[in-house]
């Protein structure tokens, strides 16, 4: 009797415990690059550590070098695959005819500009002046100069971040579901986690084509959502995040009339 | 590991929110003697330990957006001048810090765990002379010296590893019982998290040790430490009772740093161990002046324009210690000017006077004793005021007004 209350425990917060969500925005006339283009991915945001006992969060550099190097050959293939040429940015001085300061200052524009999309479309703060114009927000005149400068179509800002559960806190929830047998059930203490947002930005009208916010977690630890310390994680991710970008309202009424 | 902040109290409180039970709280600590303060690192530090490499590869990121901030001051003779004075009072790892100076207008330093300090401009202002900053900057030097970031974070995760643990296995011994233990856990949430702010304290205190020992071993006196607290608690006490308020003595359980008044009896007794006696120290005011001179003016209109009119008059006052000048008297004058309580205006105008009797009294000041001396009907005079402010400054943005104040 007490097993099969332990097993129900478990299947039951594993059903209410974790979840895969991802909500895309897009521009009205966006049409997902297709073809001969040329993609500018801006310093890869990457950061992974374990999840101590304790629920702190310890980052690793190793699993985000690991990471990493997973995301941007997943990105490559997925790109190639779309006919876009890709040039990955690491560091501020990488690319040529443009100043580490140049690049700094349009990073910290569009992190303004991702930092306003996440308040006024995902948070709930939501502008009437925006209503019905999907993703209305551009970063100007310094992303156009980007563009003719240096050839590319269009920036992709990507930032991930994972948190894998350390064997303690797989412990803790292990704990937590065996008090159950004792009726202090809490297997739910919070386990893996992982943040994956990026946004499009087309070089030469500097506006924010696409925004993607993808969230996966798990309330129990020990369950995974694609590790992205290894490359079968890292390309689930890459392919949720951006795999399945959808044209913007537009262009799917007129595609739809058609 | 800043000097003084919030920020940290904050992370500390929401962060430790989920912490452990270790119960050794109290509010008395000993002092912590410089002697025993040695630097548990060499020159050339790296990281060996996986959680110290994670640290530092989240701070190399950050490294490179402060360094390229647009708010940094990048006076090449400035920055420099901070290099080495980094570079005489960091101990063993002298040659391996980077120091950046960011223009924000309040007393604040801030250590990284990679080793780069952030000063803000407002410390410049507060400092009377090159021992006062070189102090500060050893104290920060002892946080990455004694590699506090690292040592702080194991022991908060050891903290919140054995809370959690803890909870867990209260609550399961009171559910196989059959009792209610959310109070005990509550307990030992708190014991967790006063464990954390005691050791945070624990960690700002042996930086004032070795700090101590770090600029005696430069050739400063060791007692200029312990002065720029004094002037601290002047200047947070005038800032609060022209507020009419009452100053946060910050003697708190939740403290992330020792109460300043703490600081400067433990700082003093420091100073007064690591002194020589009969060995010649050097404040080196003289140098310190000369080399933040051409941001002073700076300084001192980012700090009266914070509507701190107690704060600031205090601070002025203070730097006037060391003698009068036409920078400091103008900038009185501003304090007064932009308070404009009934009787400020005549203070504000004999405070311009005063500083146009300077030979450095800025071109500002003879625009503002002009405008003074135009209102009390002294016309001959407001004239040759303003034409001193011309030729000062024959680009003013309102030259064409004044001129034609000037008639």
């Amino acid at each position: 009797m007490r097993k099969w209350g332990l097993s129900l425990a478990i299947a039951a917060s594993v059903t209410v415990g974790g979840c895969v969500q991802t909500r895309q925005y897009a521009d009205v006339q966006f049409t997902p690059p297709q073809g001969d283009y040329k993609l500018l991915v801006l310093r890869p945001d990457v950061s992974v550590g374990s999840l101590t006992t304790g629920g702190m969060v310890e980052p690793r550099a190793d699993w985000t070098d690991q990471a990493r190097t997973n995301i941007v050959a997943a990105l490559r293939a997925q790109q190639a695959g779309r006919g876009g040429k890709v040039q990955v940015i690491d560091r501020r001085n990488e690319l040529a005819g443009v100043s580490p300061q140049e690049l700094a200052d349009i990073e910290r524009l569009n992190a303004a500009v991702d930092n306003s999309i996440v308040l006024h479309k995902y948070l709930g703060e939501y502008l009437p002046s925006k209503r019905g114009k999907g993703l209305d927000w551009t970063l100007g005149e310094d992303a156009v100069a980007l563009g003719r400068k240096t050839g590319f179509d269009y920036a992709l800002f990507l930032h991930a971040e994972d948190q894998v559960a350390s064997t303690g806190r797989v412990v803790l929830g292990v704990l937590g579901a065996a008090g159950c047998l004792v009726g202090f059930c809490a297997p739910n203490v919070g386990g893996a986690n992982q943040l994956d947002y990026a946004s499009l930005v087309d070089l030469k009208t500097g506006e924010v084509v696409w925004f993607n916010v993808v969230q996966a977690g798990s309330q129990v630890p020990g369950i995974k959502f694609g590790d992205l310390r290894t490359p079968q994680g890292a390309a689930q991710m890459v392919d949720r995040l951006l795999n399945r970008m959808k044209p913007g309202a537009a262009i799917r009424r007129a595609q739809g009339s058609r | 590991m800043c000097l003084r902040c919030d920020l940290t109290r904050r992370s500390l409180l929401i962060g430790g929110g989920a912490a452990a039970a270790a119960l050794a709280t109290g509010t008395a600590q000993a002092r912590i003697r410089p002697a025993d303060m040695v630097p548990l690192i060499g020159p050339g530090y790296r990281p060996t330990d996986k959680d110290e490499m994670g640290l530092w590869k989240e701070m190399e990121r950050a490294e490179e957006e402060i360094s390229g901030s647009n708010l940094l001051i990048d006076d090449p003779r400035i920055t420099t001048y901070l290099r080495d004075l980094i570079g005489s009072v960091g101990g063993p790892a002298a040659k391996d810090f980077r120091i950046y100076l960011a223009r924000i207008p309040q007393f604040n330093a801030m250590m990284f765990p990679t080793g780069f300090a952030v000063v803000f401009s407002g410390l410049l202002l507060r400092m009377r002379n090159e021992a006062q900053l070189a102090g500060v900057i050893a104290h920060e030097s002892g946080h990455f010296l004694r590699r506090h970031q690292i040592r702080s974070w194991r022991d908060m995760r050891k903290k919140t590893d054995i809370f959690a643990i803890g909870t867990m296995l209260a609550g399961i011994g009171g559910g196989a019982a059959g009792v209610g233990v959310g109070d005990y856990v509550r307990l030992a949430e708190l014991g967790t998290l006063l464990s954390l702010f005691r050791y945070s304290r624990e960690m700002e205190a042996e930086a004032d040790a070795i700090g101590a020992k770090l600029i005696e071993q430069a050739g400063y006196p060791p007692v200029e430490i312990a002065n720029v607290w004094q002037q601290l608690v002047g200047e947070e006490q005038a800032s609060a009772a022209y507020r009419r308020k009452r100053r946060d003595r910050g003697y708190d359980l939740f403290a992330t740093h020792p109460a300043p008044e703490d600081r400067m009896v433990d700082l003093r007794a420091d100073a007064a161990e690591v002194t020589v006696p009969g060995k010649l120290y050097d404040a080196r005011r003289a140098r310190y002046l000369d080399t933040i001179g051409s941001i002073r003016p700076m300084l001192l209109d980012d700090q009266v324009k914070l509507n701190d009119p107690g704060a600031s008059e205090y601070l002025i006052k203070t730097l006037a210690l060391d003698g009068w000048n036409g920078l400091l008297r103008f900038y009185e004058g501003e304090v007064w000017r932009l308070r404009n309580r009934p009787g400020d205006d005549v203070r504000a105008a004999q405070s311009y006077s005063a500083a146009v009797v300077y030979p450095d009294a800025p071109a500002d000041a003879w625009r503002w004793h002009g405008i003074a001396l135009l209102k009390a009907g002294r016309t001959a005079e407001a004239k040759a005021a303003f034409a001193r402010y011309l030729a000062m400054k024959p680009d003013a943005p309102d030259a064409a007004w004044v001129r034609q104040m000037a008639g």
